[in-house]
């Protein structure tokens, strides 16, 4: 019984030690958000590793993609050289905290806006639409969501995928993974009869893997995906609301479809149905 | 915090947390099924046997249970050998956990001394009844910390399974996180329902442990 007060006392004093330690966060001397990135000479943003076209590291190590090209500008734009960014490889679910924990200024990881995650961080204006798309194989092609009752569709944790079809069709039974490789290797492996996610990133992906069609293009609602900064960071939020504007200006986003989704995409998709330019949605 | 969340998804962790109890409890007892022959291989040098054995401990204590469910959910599936996820997560936990578990049955069995041996020899006793009186007896006293050990360890190691899409606590958590967003709630009752299955089983080791070293040292 003495041993078991003991235990239960430290445990006690290990959480109280916890909670003293989680008081000493307290904010930093208040200093302007952007001058903190110009300061440290370096942008950080959080992008994805294994969502391309969007997101991804090449074969040299190197990130490209969509929302890589945008974040190039972005750190051109502020610091004077494209190359003053640094990435930092996220995965869905982990979006969010990376910017609560300060650990990145910009989330650009192809970041859809919804209600849920707004109340946690800061939108700015859009500069990519999309929808879910749900790609099956070809032998087993699944061309309406009726069909997917009592099977299994692979999703990935913290997309939108996933809480649509948690909300709109609890009785499809869902295969959650972490990173989109993962994901995509299950549907591979046959292990869900479809996976859906964004429409953008599996029309890219059935177009390179031969055997695979996307039967479902346009599901849910039309979405807008935004650059994210953490909740109350209004001054770079609207600075970069003012970027997008002048790059809508230059037309940016068509230049970086033809560069960066336009080798993915081929002529089977066209550019006014995946790009925002000047951040406003027509 | 948000206690309305906390409560809400107390059934999601209960259903997790059974999943991580299930995959422990066969993963553990394997374990302890593969770890007692591979040490008792050792531990008589058997032919052959003692080196595949050995390779099978290097191998196994040397890779991450990551790598190896990863590789038996995705390598394997290549190669046409589709498991469950399920049946991944139990040999995975096994094949980590036997090797564990063979060097604490063998770290017993080598405490045991010559001169306990030699006398039960000298009384007669055959190798069978050797095995059974004097030294299983006492190598499973020695034993028993290290083997305790090793099933909390294998408990806890159940936590990397969410990455071949198994709904254990960590899975749950992870998931509540990218779905509403709730990283402090999901957390802390992440490490209370670990806290609640483990405490208890630690506490009842210790309780174990403290009888079979009364049965062995007689104090």
């Amino acid at each position: 019984m003495k041993k078991f007060l003991k235990t239960v006392s430290l445990i006690l004093t290990l959480l109280f030690s916890l909670g003293v330690l989680a008081g000493c966060g307290s904010e930093p001397a208040k200093k302007s958000a952007i001058d903190q990135i110009k300061e440290r000479g370096k942008l950080r943003v959080a992008v994805f590793s294994d969502k391309p076209p969007f997101g991804f590291v090449d074969a040299n190590g190197k990130n490209q993609g969509y929302d890589v090209y945008l974040a190039k500008r972005l750190a051109k734009d502020l610091l004077g050289d494209e190359n003053k960014v640094e990435f930092v490889l996220v995965e869905a679910a982990s979006r969010i905290e990376v910017l609560e924990a300060d650990k990145v200024d910009i989330t650009l990881a192809n970041f859809t806006v919804t209600p849920e995650r707004k109340e946690k961080v800061d939108f700015a204006n859009p500069y990519m639409k999309v929808a879910l798309g749900i790609v099956s194989p070809e032998g087993a092609p699944i061309t309406s969501v009726d069909q997917l009752k009592g099977k299994k569709l692979i999703v990935n944790k913290g997309t939108t995928a996933e809480t649509y079809f948690t909300k709109n069709y609890p009785d499809v039974e869902l295969l959650k993974y972490d990173q989109n490789t993962e994901a995509f290797q299950a549907l591979k492996d046959g292990r869900g009869a479809a996976l859906a996610h964004d429409n953008t990133l599996v029309f890219a992906w059935s177009r390179e893997n031969k055997g695979y069609v996307t039967g479902i293009t346009k599901l849910g609602e039309l979405d807008a995906i935004a650059p994210a900064v953490k909740k109350g960071n209004t001054e770079l939020r609207d600075w970069i609301n003012t970027e997008l504007t002048k790059l809508g200006e230059e037309k940016f986003f068509h230049k970086d479809f033809e560069e960066t989704l336009k080798p993915a995409y081929g002529d089977s998709v066209n550019p006014e149905d995946v790009v925002v330019e000047g951040g406003a949605i027509k | 915090m948000d206690f309305d969340f906390i409560v809400k998804s107390i059934p999601l962790y209960v259903k997790a947390a059974e999943v991580t109890l299930e995959l422990s409890f066969w993963g553990i007892l394997l374990s302890l099924i593969i770890g007692f022959i591979c040490s008792l291989v050792i531990y008589y040098k058997v032919k052959l046997l003692a080196q595949v054995v050995q390779i099978y401990i290097e191998l196994s204590r040397n890779t991450p249970l990551l790598i190896q469910l990863f590789f038996l959910y995705y390598g394997f599936a290549k190669i046409g050998i589709k498991f469950e996820a399920y049946s991944c997560a139990i040999f995975g936990l096994a094949f980590l956990g036997g090797s564990y578990m063979a060097e604490a049955f063998r770290s017993g069995l080598e405490a045991v001394s010559k001169i306990q041996i030699e006398t039960g020899l000298s009384v007669g006793l055959n190798r069978w009844q050797l095995m059974r009186y004097i030294i299983l007896p006492q190598a499973f006293s020695v034993a028993i910390p290290a083997i305790g050990a090793n099933a909390i360890f294998l408990l806890k190691e159940t936590s990397v399974v969410s990455a071949i899409a198994l709904a254990d606590l960590m899975f749950v958590a992870k998931d509540l996180i990218g779905m509403y967003y709730k990283t402090t709630e999901a957390l802390t009752m992440l490490v209370v329902a670990y806290l609640i299955i483990l405490l208890p089983i630690s506490l009842l080791l210790t309780f174990i442990e403290r009888k079979v070293r009364h049965a062995g040292f007689g104090n």
